[in-house]
């Protein structure tokens, strides 16, 4: 089966465990928003409203630099980095530490958005690494 | 022959002023702004700050990295 299959269209329920499993997976993440096809916030760690905005413009300001549809972002600035992912529709907008470790970060996210968009029933891709995030 | 004692000392010093030029070098280097957007077939474009793209894209993360906090 292929892992872009959705079983049931993924829930705002369903997109609040996405959040929190990503924040218990990253120990550098601050906070992320995890948004629809039409750019609405499914669930975020802080005010949805202001978190949708917020990756609604790091989406097209991506896109926009990058002439077509961005599949994944990363900026840093002095203050932290923000990242972008994009699957199936969904889009997984973050902010996190500067210097955090921007390879793990992304794949922490492609993975938590791997599994939210193919739906509640579908068995996960991978697991965790607890481990990660206490350290 | 020993080292007379005040060019030991203009020695050390100077290496200290060395170890702090460095530092404060290697510190302006990762602490500049980057920023890297993928698209689909695995291309990575960067993008320069000095571009009106490149500044709009900064300012969106400027935005999101502001709420995370």
């Amino acid at each position: 089966m292929s892992d872009s299959t959705t079983s049931t269209a993924p829930s705002a329920a369903d997109a609040e465990v996405a959040v929190a499993r990503l924040a218990a997976m990253s120990a550098d993440l601050r906070g992320c928003v995890i948004l629809d096809s039409e750019g609405e916030a499914l669930a975020a760690s802080g005010d949805p409203g202001a978190w949708g905005e917020a990756g609604r413009e790091l989406l097209a300001a991506a896109d926009a630099a990058a002439g077509e549809p961005v599949v994944a972002a990363h900026v840093g600035i002095e203050d932290g980095e923000a990242f972008a992912v994009r699957h199936d529709g969904f889009a997984l907008v973050a902010g996190g530490e500067r210097f955090a470790l921007a390879s793990l970060m992304i794949f922490d996210m492609r993975a938590v958005l791997r599994d939210f968009a193919r739906g509640p029933d579908a068995p996960p891709i991978r697991e965790p690494h607890s481990n990660r995030a206490a350290g | 022959m020993p080292p007379k004692p005040h060019r030991a000392l203009i020695d050390r010093v100077s290496a200290y002023a060395d170890e702090a030029s460095a530092f404060l070098r290697r510190r302006r280097l990762t602490r500049r702004p980057f920023a890297r957007v993928s698209v689909a077939g695995g291309k990575t474009i960067a993008c320069a700050p000095d571009t009106e793209a490149g500044r709009e894209l900064f300012r969106a993360a400027a935005h999101v990295v502001d709420i995370a906090r």
